[in-house]
């Protein structure tokens, strides 16, 4: 151990010096607030200020008392309406391009008559999309809220004229059901639909996005580190000092993972300030107190989710040790690379979109076969369930392949095995690439 | 004349006793020289014996055999390609060898990998520095793997006097230049006091002043009972450094002796022109 402890100083110090590595772990702390912050900025202005200037043209066909108060109910609010006099389609959209204007409310003939035999009236809604973004769909869900409104007010109307003692609410929505959500043993008072999405947007989309692209830096920066000494020529000195190879890929493993964890952490920070100015963001109905009525997370819960994580983390950058050594260069390492993270994410997405419970045997044993799993699943199913039990047996497992993976690269970790992988391994690569 | 002796035993009992001893060149070229009479009571650092690497059909060693004695600075010269890196990486335990025998102080090269580099130092030919890394922390990473807190910032201190690099120790190695790069690592090398130190071109690419101040280092630490192995173009210097040169090519050793015995047998004025009419020949 004495002897390691020099190596992993310099992996650290080596690591965490380079302008490569400490901007990309600064990057996310500075970039993704920054991105929260404007985009939450941008959407909140881009709807404020198209709420204030509204524009909205009408259509009476009716020419009725009726339809007359409903666009005087419409001039009424904040939205600026015009009134178009002809009834044709295309001269009426053409104008409202003129002027800018966005939704068109077409009356149709038989307002009036339809509303005072009780028949539902029918009123035609145009919107020209100027522009896609998520200021327009916030622009286009408070259009609606508002046309939700004058529902209400004109069914209040002829519930009144019907019988006026009776309580329109009531003749609306004569049932109300509460839904309530069992999570473990708690009963809270959560639709399973909003619980569902909610969650879906939150804790279970939290730690795998972490992960996915924690990984994707955890393996690159190990496998340009190990690269680097083959491309530096600084391996040769290193396996010639009194330590095994076998403490040379652990000093390895350990320095990068150190490097990573800092990179995890402040990538973390930055991540969640940015999920919570999206939530902040109109149009993303995601409260913060959704999660205050939450049964309560263990403390093991956490302490497994960290401990699986970390795993994970030993796991991928010893993957990026092993075709770090592989590579004569960082260049050939970086196209090796595509080889190992593609089959390592796929079950990141299997877990994020469907249940590994329900899969075919086959899928679950590739999902289990990936220590980057643990975390999605423990994540996942530590608020509604009790941790399941193939995640607690993946915490062994993770450090057994872990180890595994160090100790057959350090068998071939002798520069006469590594110059002839590596002449194969290019030779397929250039070969591959030519092919392209 | 030639002299062919298969099963030279360097470490056997007959070479103990008897202080006369015999070593011998190439077994596949016509140019074979031999004799030397070496020093009663000398002990053996090295011991390369029928020294065969094959990299898959092509042989880079081809039977060589030599051996070192304790405090000797050896040397290995050659054109391009002669096999002497080869030679070198074997003796460092980097390389298997593909037949043959070679010892360490008495440690089997295959067997005893692990005890040979406790008691070794190699510098490789393009021995690269960490970029981010000062030469100072560099030293003190080394030599904290080989020795304990206190004996390593001596050891420390010792290297970064004879690197002569002043302030500029603290400074990344990214900074250096070629000259300043070898001069760490031969002050790497040295610092842990091998019982054996390998440097392949130790002055390769340095301008006069700097391959002369390496020279020295080599010299002075030789001079205080360490042994070296090199290997090098220049001729000049493994004159100056060496007590005994091999002369290798294709793979063979042609010729090897003290480089004034080298000179005379070949009745050449240096041991450049020596070297040509062996590879000529």
């Amino acid at each position: 151990m004495r002897k390691i402890i020099p190596l992993i100083e310099k992996e650290v110090k080596d690591l965490l010096r380079d302008p490569r590595i400490y901007i990309g772990l600064i990057i996310p702390v500075i970039m993704l607030p920054l991105l929260g912050s404007i985009m939450s900025t941008a959407v909140s202005t881009s709807i404020q200020t198209s709420m204030v200037v509204l524009k909205i043209a009408v259509i009476d066909a009716d020419k009725t008392r009726l339809s007359k108060e409903f666009l005087n109910l419409l001039k009424n609010t904040d939205m600026s309406v015009y009134e178009i006099d002809g009834t044709d389609l295309n001269s009426a959209i053409n104008w409202m391009r003129e002027l800018g204007l966005e939704f068109l409310i077409v009356v149709e003939k038989g307002f009036e008559e339809d509303l005072n035999n009780f028949r539902v009236a029918n009123i035609r809604v145009y919107a020209i999309i100027y522009s896609v973004g998520l200021g327009s769909i916030g622009k286009y869900n408070a259009f609606q809220t508002q046309l939700q409104n004058y529902i209400k007010i004109f069914s209040d109307m002829l519930i009144y004229r019907l019988n006026p003692n009776v309580n329109a609410e009531t003749i609306r929505k004569p049932l109300n059901f509460t839904f309530h959500s069992i999570l473990k043993n708690n009963v809270v008072k959560i639709d399973p639909q909003t619980f569902l999405s909610q969650f879906l947007m939150g804790y279970s989309i939290i730690v795998p996005m972490i992960l996915f692209i924690l990984s994707i830096s955890v393996v690159q920066m190990a496998a340009t580190a190990t690269a680097v000494e083959n491309e530096e020529k600084t391996l040769e000195t290193l396996l010639t000092l009194p330590v095994s190879r076998y403490e040379i890929l652990v000093a390895k493993l350990l320095g990068s993972s150190i490097i990573s964890v800092i990179g995890g952490v402040l990538f973390t920070m930055g991540f969640l300030i940015y999920f919570e100015s999206m939530l902040k963001m109109p149009g993303m109905d995601i409260s913060t107190s959704f999660y205050q009525v939450l049964p309560p997370i263990h403390l093991e819960s956490f302490l497994l989710l960290g401990i699986s994580i970390m795993l994970s983390i030993f796991f991928i950058t010893s993957l990026g040790v092993v075709i770090g050594a592989l590579s004569s260069d960082v260049r050939m390492a970086n196209s090796l690379l595509g080889f190992v993270i593609i089959p390592i994410m796929v079950p990141f997405f299997l877990i994020l979109y469907g249940d590994p419970k329900v899969m075919p045997l086959a899928i679950k044993l590739v999902i289990y076969a990936f220590p980057t799993s643990y975390p999605t699943l423990i994540a996942r199913e530590m608020i509604i369930n009790p941790i399941p039990v193939e995640a607690i047996f993946g915490i062994p497992y993770s450090i057994v392949i872990t180890t595994v993976i160090l100790y057959v690269t350090s068998l071939i970790m002798s520069p006469e095995k590594l110059l002839t992988l590596q002449h194969k391994l290019r030779a397929r690569t250039v070969g591959k690439e030519k092919r392209q | 004349m030639f002299l062919i002796l298969k099963d030279y035993g360097l470490n056997a009992p007959f070479n103990r006793k008897y202080s006369n001893k015999l070593l011998y060149g190439s077994f596949k070229t016509d140019f074979c020289l031999v004799t030397e009479r070496m020093e009663e009571g000398s002990e053996t650092a090295v011991v390369v014996k029928n020294l065969v690497k094959r990299f898959g059909a092509f042989t880079a060693v081809d039977g060589i055999s030599f051996e070192i004695n304790k405090g000797e600075v050896f040397g290995l010269i050659g054109p391009n390609g002669a096999g002497k890196t080869t030679t070198l990486r074997i003796i460092s335990t980097l390389l298997p060898p593909t037949s043959g025998e070679v010892r360490v102080f008495g440690n089997d090269i295959l067997r005893d990998a692990d005890k040979i580099r406790r008691i070794i130092s190699y510098l490789a030919e393009e021995a690269g520095t960490y970029r981010n890394i000062s030469g100072k922390e560099y030293l003190s990473i080394i030599a904290r793997i080989y020795f304990d807190s206190e004996e390593a910032s001596k050891a420390v201190e010792e290297a970064i006097e004879f690197s002569g690099l002043g302030d500029r120790i603290n400074d990344k190695m990214k900074t250096y230049s070629k000259g300043m790069k070898r001069r760490i690592q031969i002050a790497r090398v040295l610092m842990t006091k091998p019982k054996l130190a390998i440097l392949d071109e130790p002055t390769a690419g340095l301008d006069v002043f700097h391959a002369q101040y390496i020279r020295n280092i080599i010299k002075k630490y030789a001079e205080n009972g360490g042994t070296v192995i090199l290997s090098s173009h220049n001729m000049l210097e493994v004159e100056y450094l060496c007590s005994r040169v091999a002369l290798m090519h294709q793979g063979h050793i042609v010729i090897q002796d003290k480089p004034q015995a080298i000179k005379n047998r070949l009745n050449a004025s240096n041991l450049e022109e020596a070297f040509v009419k062996v590879v000529a020949s």
